[in-house]
């Protein structure tokens, strides 16, 4: 939050005091909880570990909505709680019509609280996600090296540095080559923050449309696609082993889901909409990899093209990107084993006897593990339904209630009809503000984390 | 390869049936003194063809059908008496395009209840009892398939359910399941039975009463009426029919002990437990809706929910009111229940309690594996544990189910549909219901859709009803492999 203070120096010090208070707030009962807790040894259970994740995520958006109240660029706790979770969740979705009318600080605030939430992620499912062992995601994990199943070991932090220093990388490239691209400093800087986190928060009110650069754009899609890779994969691409990236069964099937939705949107695009095929292309790839990883960037108002192509964008929504990058929704890897499972049940009908195992990245996948990306889809499926239902009871229209739900569990950003592109989501009511924010809290820790706190077992000693 | 000769020879056989079935009725139209007997003599004479050319064709085959036939066997059984069943809608020139006359015969066999006619009451009564009839008779397929052919093939994890059944075993077909098969039809046929008389008690007339009761125990949805069930104004008619529409969502086998007086082996199967709960619940809940939301009088919201409800939840997809009334809330919660669908063994179509059973079971289970990650905690149905197999079949079964929808929905924006509609007639079909939302919701019918359109909603019928993977393995490289 400090940081955010330089910006406002720039800024004429507007919104400095209210910055300068939040964080003084805010380190201090950091330290106050830091003298209560002192003596306690740091050796989190499972039980510990699922609850610390869960408030920790909720304890940093109450801390970090301060700044937006303080500044009195929102006026109620709800919208700044609901932005901040957006932030941190690294969803995007906002409840600001004008942002350009905050100040450069609090936009800084903004983007950074989605590269932190980006770096929060990147921990979660590389250390503790696998250590809790939620919704078959330790199987994603098991070729990081560091990782046993039985306690987070010393080796762990040196992991997620590594992978810290990837992201840090790709942030640092990203500005250059906005800068490069003739975006001024703070802008880039903001932008790289939110895309590499695939977070969406833009400075401006049309989001990466305002700047009518091709390349910008080009350059933006680069760097969502990698935000939604999986950042080990990354890593031993930096270093120059190419091979294990392109083995990579969860890679190719993030590569071709894009490849195979930006062609038939493209082809959409150009047929029913007469766009030009440099524009539908590029807009195309844009919103695909931009609503696939979660990002929630737009260059194009997907609200103006056909109901088909809507659908599509819905069902983007449900894509996710890789696991163990810092994308939400069911991801990648889960959709694929699905498919392997389905028909692999075809097989085991013709051949009841045999043993037949779904193969991933040459491997056969224990039964348990399918059970449990099964539950997972099950439960996320049951939580977009439930959701919808609460958003019609609000009285939201049809098309708005499926968008804002799979828009925020999926921590897009954007939805569909009122809460789309060309809109946001200030116009809800309280109450399901708070209920879109539990969801971008349940979406992006993988529901598991939140939802067993909700269970009887979990509470028995 | 399947046995190609072996597979024709059973459907010149079925085929046969069906011709028997319409000489049926065209003792119907000899009573009513229609003028389409020749028309209809013409048709069933048609299905005798077929039947004395397939049998001199494959004569000398032994009956003795692998699986790979099986499966064949019945995808092409559902396909060919629909088929041929179209022929007298398109002769007698009450339904002119084949395509119409398909949807609709299809409709009736795979006891969904789409029909694309917008005003059945000027068709002859011969016609309109053969729709009920393609009901009946699709219901007693269903039974047959789901007792002693599903389980033999084991689709969808649907051999567990079927094992408490006598006479059937995993491996093969055994003589035994004949005598299950015909023990579940006399529960079928005294059920009918019973709700034509009760029917009649409550002021309608016979052949109503009868192709009403035909409808309701297959869970169909065909009505000789325009307005439906609405027709008739009369709760006792409504609430004979909730109360029949229920039973025929209940495995047949739970019937046959019920009617045998167990009831307790009733109230201890987790399905029907789980059947008679969401029944309940959403009941109340709709009926809380109707009541506070929409000023219903208390009975009448009770009983336009309970019917509406378990006409949905059973898949019949009878109407005694246009539930497109009743705002988006209303709207999504029938929606939602075109996915619930009855007992596995009864006639409702859909992805059936069970599945929904275990999926939640196996979900609360796993966060009981998050805390306890050494303990082997199986999922219990029935105080058995379910192997892991099944979960998987289940779940493979429940993530296809969705992906055609999906897939199908898409499909129908590209022929011209709205969103709604889509979706609507997608599930409303797949989930064999037969009003949907939409344009297809209960004042209206399948008649508008285009012709692709049409052929796509009727092949999702036939998979729906023919749990998915019987039919879709047809198209598997495996199947068509040595």
């Amino acid at each position: 939050m400090a940081l955010s203070l330089i910006f406002s120096i720039f800024d004429n010090f507007a919104d400095f005091k209210a910055i300068a208070f939040s964080s003084t707030i805010t380190s201090l009962s950091g330290i106050i909880l830091h003298f209560l807790t002192r003596k306690t040894n740091y050796n989190a259970g499972k039980k510990e570990g699922f609850i610390i994740v869960t408030i920790g995520w909720i304890v940093i958006s109450m801390f970090g909505a301060l700044p937006y109240i303080l500044s009195g660029t929102v006026s109620s706790f709800t919208d700044a709680f609901f932005e901040t979770m957006s932030g941190f969740t690294t969803t995007g979705s906002t409840i600001l019509s004008d942002i350009e009318a905050s100040s450069k600080a609090l936009l800084f605030w903004r983007a950074t609280t989605q590269w932190i939430g980006g770096m929060g992620i990147i921990v979660l499912t590389i250390a503790i996600i696998p250590f809790l062992g939620i919704g078959g995601m330790q199987l994603f994990a098991a070729e990081v090296s560091g990782v046993t199943y039985d306690k987070i070991s010393p080796r762990i932090s040196r992991t997620a540095r590594q992978l810290w220093i990837v992201y840090l990388i790709l942030t640092a490239t990203l500005i250059i080559l906005l800068l490069a691209g003739g975006m001024s400093f703070f802008d880039a800087i903001c932008h790289a923050f939110s895309t590499v986190a695939t977070g969406g928060f833009s400075t401006k009110n049309t989001s990466i449309a305002y700047f009518e650069s091709a390349y910008i754009h080009y350059v933006v899609i680069i760097f969502m696609f990698l935000g939604g890779m999986n950042f080990t994969l990354i890593y031993f691409a930096i270093k120059g082993k190419f091979s294990s990236v392109y083995k990579n069964e969860e890679f190719k099937t993030y590569v071709i889901i894009i490849f195979a939705f930006t062609v038939f949107m493209a082809l959409v695009l150009h047929i029913f909409k007469d766009h030009h095929p440099e524009k539908a292309f590029r807009n195309s790839l844009f919103q695909v990899v931009s609503i696939s990883t979660g990002s929630g960037f737009i260059t194009d108002d997907y609200e103006q093209w056909t109901p088909f192509a809507k659908i599509i964008i819905l069902i983007l929504m449900f894509a996710g990107g890789c696991a163990g990058s810092t994308t939400g929704g069911i991801k990648a890897i889960r959709h694929l084993l699905m498919f392997k499972n389905t028909f692999t049940e075809f097989r085991r009908l013709l051949h009841p006897r045999a043993v037949i195992l779904v193969q991933y990245n040459g491997n056969g996948v224990e039964s348990n593990i399918i059970s449990r990306v099964l539950a997972f889809v099950f439960i996320y499926i049951s939580i977009f339904i439930t959701g919808t239902i609460i958003m019609l009871i609000y009285g939201l229209d049809f098309e708005s209630a499926l968008g804002s739900t799979a828009a925020t569990l999926g921590t897009v950003g954007p939805g569909l009809g009122v809460t789309g592109p060309g809109g946001d989501y200030s116009s809800l009511p309280e109450s399901a503000k708070w209920i879109l924010s539990f969801f971008m809290l349940v979406g992006r820790l993988e529901l598991f984390t939140v939802l067993i706190l909700f269970t009887k077992s979990f509470w028995k000693t | 390869m399947p046995d190609l000769k072996l597979i024709l020879n059973l459907l010149g056989k079925l085929v046969l049936f069906t011709g028997i079935a319409l000489l049926v009725t065209i003792l119907i139209a000899i009573i009513y003194n229609e003028d389409i007997v020749p028309d209809l003599l013409i048709s069933a004479g048609l299905c005798f063809v077929f039947f004395i050319l397939t049998y001199f064709f494959t004569k000398k085959k032994d009956l003795n059908p692998g699986k790979k036939e099986a499966f064949a066997i019945v995808a092409l059984s559902w396909i060919f008496i629909s088929a041929f069943g179209a022929i007298p809608f398109v002769i007698t020139g009450y339904i002119p395009s084949y395509t119409d006359a398909f949807f609709e015969t299809i409709s009736g066999f795979t006891t969904t209840g789409a029909t694309i006619i917008t005003d059945i009451e000027a068709l002859p009564y011969s016609l309109l009892f053969w729709r009920s009839l393609t009901h009946w008779i699709g219901g007693m397929g269903i039974i047959v398939l789901t007792i002693a052919i599903i389980p033999f093939l084991g689709v969808g994890g649907m051999q567990l359910f079927a094992a408490e059944v006598p006479g059937v075993s995993k491996n093969k077909i055994s003589p035994r399941i004949k005598h299950t098969a015909q023990r579940l039809w006399l529960v079928y046929l005294i059920l009918t039975i019973a709700e034509v008389i009760l029917l009649l008690f409550g002021g309608m007339n016979l052949f109503d009463a009868v192709c009403h009761s035909f409808a309701t125990m297959a869970t169909g949805g065909f009505s000789t009426k325009n307005a439906s069930i609405a027709f008739y104004q009369s709760p006792f008619i409504e609430y004979v029919i909730v109360l029949f529409m229920f039973l025929a969502g209940v495995n047949f086998s739970l019937n046959y002990f019920a009617i045998r007086g167990k009831f307790n082996v009733l109230f201890k199967d987790d399905e029907f437990k789980t059947y008679l709960k969401t029944v309940v619940l959403c009941t109340l809940t709709l009926t809380g809706f109707l009541l506070f939301i929409h000023h219903y009088h208390p009975e009448k919201a009770f009983r336009d929910s309970i019917f509406q409800v378990v006409s949905i939840i059973t898949t019949t997809g009878f109407v005694t009111t246009n539930y497109e009334t009743w705002g988006l809330f209303g709207i999504m919660f029938i929606f939602v229940l075109l996915f619930a669908g009855g007992s596995s063994g009864s006639t409702g179509g859909s992805i059936k309690i069970v599945r929904h059973l275990l999926l939640l079971k196996n979900t609360v289970l796993e966060f009981k594996h998050l805390i306890h990650p050494r303990a082997i905690i199986p999922v219990r149905y029935n105080n058995q544990v379910v192997s892991k197999d099944t979960i998987s079949n289940v779940l493979a079964f429940f993530f296809l189910y969705i992906l055609i929808f999906i897939f199908s929905s898409m499909l129908m924006i590209t022929f011209g549909s709205d969103l709604e509609t889509s979706m609507g007639a997608t599930a409303a079909t797949l989930g064999n219901v037969g009003p949907g939302i939409g344009h297809v919701g209960p004042v209206e019918n399948y008649a508008h859709f285009n012709i692709a359109s049409k052929w796509l909603l009727s092949f999702l019928m036939l998979i729906g009803r023919l749990e998915l993977f019987t039919v879709l393995i047809l198209f598997t490289r495996a199947f068509w492999k040595k």
